[in-house]
C-alpha cells in the first residue's frame, strides 16, 4: 500500500516537473501565455475533482468561486494603476465614468497586497462554506445541490453585471497593472508568468493529494458511497462536505487570481455557465476520481479545443467535435481516461488481480440473492 | 426483566407515528449494561423502527429515550453515535468503492473532527487493532480487497467488523445473519457470545435457532408494543406470543 502511495507521488511529481520545465523548449511568448491559460484550467479541474470525484458533490457553479478569486486580483491590480488609468481623484477610470465620487469601502482594502492575495483565496472559500453549510446542513444532495450551485452562480453573475459602478459591469475590469511580487514583475506574455502559474498548479495538486490521502479524504469517499452509514459512526457529514466544498472553492479562487494575471482583465464571463460546464467536461474526460487525471483532462481538452478552433479546417465544426468526444468518453469510459489507464495497468500486471475480476462478475448475483431473502 | 443491572438504555412510552400509522406504540424497554437482548416479533412488529428510534434515524413522536441516564432522542445521529451507540443495518451497508482496510479505518471513529483527520494518514490508524478485528471476522486475507468484491456473507461480516472498530458501548444489530450460511451463522453466534459483557447488544433476528444460541432475555414485539419478555422457554410457551406468531386471529383483532 505504501508502495502504491509513493508511486502515485512520483507520477504526480514527474508530471509537474515536465510542466515546470516546458519553457526550456518553448520560447514563444504567445504560446506560453496560452499554455498558462491551460494550466489554470487544470487547477479548476483539480478543484472539481475534489468535490465531485471524491465527495460526490457535483458543483455546476465552480466558476463562481473562480470568478470571485479573479475579481479580487483584478481589483488589486486596478488600484495599482493609480494614477494612470484613473480620474482626477485617484479613482479607477470606469468609476469616474459612472459618476462615483469616492472609492467604495469594498475596494479600499485592496490597496494592500497581502489583503488582496488572502482575499482571492478566502473570499471564495468563505462564500462556499456559507453556501455549503446551508445546503449540506439541510441535507440537500445530488441533483438538487447541483442545481443550487448553478442558480447561485447565475445570481452572482447578474449582481456583478448589475453593479456597474463597483464592478465595471459587462466590461469587467480592464487595463490592469502587471502583477508584481517582491519587486519582480510578471509580464503575462513571458516565461515568468508561466512559471508562476505552474508553481500554483503544483501546489494545488499536492495539497489536494494530501487531502485525499488523509483520513478526512477517506471519510469523504465514504460519504460519496454511503452518506447515511458515515453519519452513524459519529462523523458530522455536513461539516465534512462543507469543508471539501470550501477547500475546492479556495483552489478555484487561487486559479482565478492566476487567470487575471494571465488574461490581464476580469470579466463576468469568468463566472459564466459555459465555463462552469466546460470544467465538468474536462473532469469527466480525464477521470473525476483522479486528481491528476482530471487535471490532464483539462489540459487535453482545452489544448485540443485551442488547436481545433485556430485551424482553418475546423473553424466551423470544432464545437461539434468536442461534443462528440465528450459523448464517446462518457459512454465508453465512465471513469474517464484515468480509469481506462489504471484498468490497462491492472491488465498488464494481472498476477494478484485475477480473483477480483471474478468477484465482480459474481457480485450482482449476490445482490439479487439479498433481494430474494428480504 | 433483569433488575440487578443498572439500565444502560431505557425507552419510556416511546411512540412514533408515520402519517397516522403508529409503528411503535408506547414502548417501554430497559436494557442493562453488558446484556445481550434479542428483539423478536412477526413482520411489521416495529423491531427495526425501534432500532431506528434509538440511533436517531427516525424520531419519536412522544416519549423518551435515554442512554446512560441522559435523554438522547433530540440529538443528531452523529451525536448519538459519539455517545456510544453503533448500528448495523438490515441491508448490509459498507463502502463498496473502498478496500476492507479503508472501511475498517473509517469504522475506527474515535476522532471525528475534520481538521484532526486531515493530519492523519493511513499509518496513524491503530493497525494492530484493525488486524485483530479482521482476524476475528475472517477477513484477514481480504484487507486490500474492494468491499464491492466481497461475497454477501463477507459483506455482513465486514459491517459487523466496522461496528467492532467503532467500539460503541451499545451495539444495535438488525438481522445480522440474514443471508448467511448455517456455518457463518454459527460463527456469528460464537462472536456475539464473546461480545456479551464487554458490550451491550440489542439483536433483531428472525432465525430462532440463532436466537436460542445467544439469548439470555428475549423481548417480543407485536404491533408496536412489547408483548412479552423473558427467557427463551418462557417466551416460547407464552400463549400470546404463539397467537401473534401463528397469526390466526392476529390481524382480525387489530
Amino acid at each position: 500500500m505504501s508502495g502504491k502511495v509513493s508511486f502515485q507521488i512520483l507520477t504526480y511529481g514527474v508530471v509537474c516537473l515536465a510542466i515546470l520545465l516546458l519553457p526550456i523548449v518553448v520560447d514563444d511568448a504567445f504560446l506560453l501565455n496560452k499554455y498558462s491559460r491551460y494550466l489554470v484550467s487544470g487547477m479548476l479541474a483539480i478543484a472539481l475533482s475534489l468535490s465531485w470525484g471524491y465527495a460526490g458533490i457535483l458543483n455546476l457553479g465552480q466558476a463562481t468561486t473562480f470568478g470571485l478569486g479573479s475579481y479580487c486580483m483584478a481589483m488589486y491590480l486596478k488600484l495599482k494603476t493609480v494614477p494612470i488609468h484613473t480620474g482626477s481623484d485617484g479613482l479607477p477610470d470606469f468609476m469616474v465614468w459612472n459618476n462615483v465620487t469616492e472609492l467604495p469601502w469594498i475596494w479600499v482594502p485592496f490597496h494592500s497586497t497581502a489583503f488582496a492575495l488572502a482575499a482571492g483565496i478566502l473570499v471564495p472559500a468563505l462564500f462556499a462554506a456559507l453556501l455549503g453549510w446551508f445546503m449540506f446542513g439541510g441535507r440537500v444532495t445530488g441533483v438538487y445541490a447541483a442545481i443550487i450551485t448553478l442558480a447561485v452562480m447565475v445570481v452572482v453573475n447578474l449582481i456583478i453585471i448589475d453593479q456597474q459602478s463597483y464592478t465595471g459591469g459587462f466590461n469587467g475590469l480592464t487595463d490592469l497593472a502587471q502583477f508584481e511580487l517582491f519587486g519582480f514583475e510578471f509580464d503575462a506574455y513571458s516565461a515568468s508568468t508561466y512559471y508562476l502559474v505552474a508553481i500554483g498548479l503544483t501546489i494545488s495538486l499536492f495539497l489536494s493529494l494530501a487531502v485525499t490521502r488523509s483520513k478526512t479524504g477517506l471519510i469523504l469517499q465514504a460519504v460519496r458511497d454511503q452518506e447515511e452509514r458515515v453519519r452513524f459512526f459519529g462523523y458530522d457529514v455536513a461539516l465534512y462536505k462543507t469543508f471539501v466544498f470550501a477547500f475546492s472553492a479556495a483552489i478555484a479562487g487561487f486559479a482565478g487570481m492566476f487567470y487575471t494575471i494571465v488574461m490581464e482583465f476580469a470579466s463576468p464571463t469568468f463566472l459564466g455557465v459555459p465555463l462552469s460546464l466546460s470544467i465538468v467536461i474536462w473532469v469527466a474526460v480525464g477521470g473525476r476520481q483522479s486528481l491528476l487525471g482530471a487535471m490532464l483532462g483539462a489540459l487535453l481538452v482545452t489544448g485540443v479545443q485551442g488547436a481545433l478552433s485556430e485551424s482553418e479546417t475546423f473553424l466551423e465544426t470544432w464545437t461539434l467535435i468536442m461534443g462528440a468526444l465528450f459523448v464517446l468518453i462518457v459512454l465508453f469510459l465512465p471513469k474517464g481516461l484515468a480509469g481506462a489507464f489504471s484498468a490497462l495497468i491492472d491488465r498488464l500486471a494481472p498476477a494478484s488481480r485475477a480473483p477480483i475480476s471474478q468477484a465482480v462478475e459474481n457480485s450482482p448475483k449476490a445482490e439479487a440473492h439479498i433481494g430474494g431473502a428480504a | 426483566m433483569n433488575t440487578s443491572r443498572e439500565p444502560l438504555l431505557s425507552l419510556r412510552e416511546a411512540t412514533v407515528s408515520f402519517q397516522g400509522f403508529i409503528a411503535v406504540d408506547h414502548l417501554d424497554l430497559d436494557v442493562g449494561k453488558g446484556e445481550l437482548r434479542c428483539l423478536i416479533g412477526p413482520n411489521g412488529a416495529g423491531k427495526t423502527t425501534t432500532l431506528d428510534l434509538i440511533c436517531g434515524k427516525s424520531r419519536i413522536t412522544s416519549g423518551e429515550i435515554s442512554f446512560k441516564g441522559v435523554p438522547i432522542h433530540a440529538l443528531k445521529e452523529f451525536q448519538i453515535a459519539r455517545a456510544g451507540i453503533g448500528r448495523k443495518f438490515q441491508v448490509p451497508s459498507v463502502f463498496r468503492q473502498l478496500t476492507v482496510r479503508e472501511n475498517l479505518s473509517i469504522g475506527q471513529s474515535r476522532a471525528t473532527g475534520v481538521l484532526h483527520n486531515l493530519l492523519k494518514f493511513g499509518s496513524n490508524d491503530d493497525r494492530s487493532r484493525l488486524e485483530e478485528i479482521a482476524v476475528l471476522v475472517g477477513l484477514r486475507d481480504e484487507m486490500e480487497t474492494l468491499a464491492a468484491h466481497l461475497s454477501h456473507g463477507q459483506t455482513q461480516w465486514l459491517e459487523i467488523a466496522l461496528i467492532l472498530a467503532q467500539d460503541p458501548a451499545l451495539i444495535l444489530m438488525d438481522e445480522p445473519t440474514a443471508g448467511m450460511t448455517a456455518h457463518e451463522t454459527a460463527k456469528t453466534a460464537t462472536l456475539f457470545n464473546r461480545l456479551r459483557g464487554k458490550h451491550t447488544l440489542i439483536v433483531v433476528e428472525h432465525d430462532m435457532g440463532f436466537v436460542r444460541d445467544i439469548a439470555e432475555t428475549i423481548s417480543v414485539m407485536h404491533q408496536g408494543r412489547l408483548l412479552a419478555q423473558g427467557t427463551t422457554d418462557e417466551v416460547a410457551n407464552d400463549p400470546r406470543v404463539r397467537e401473534a406468531y401463528l397469526g390466526s386471529g392476529g390481524i382480525g383483532h387489530a
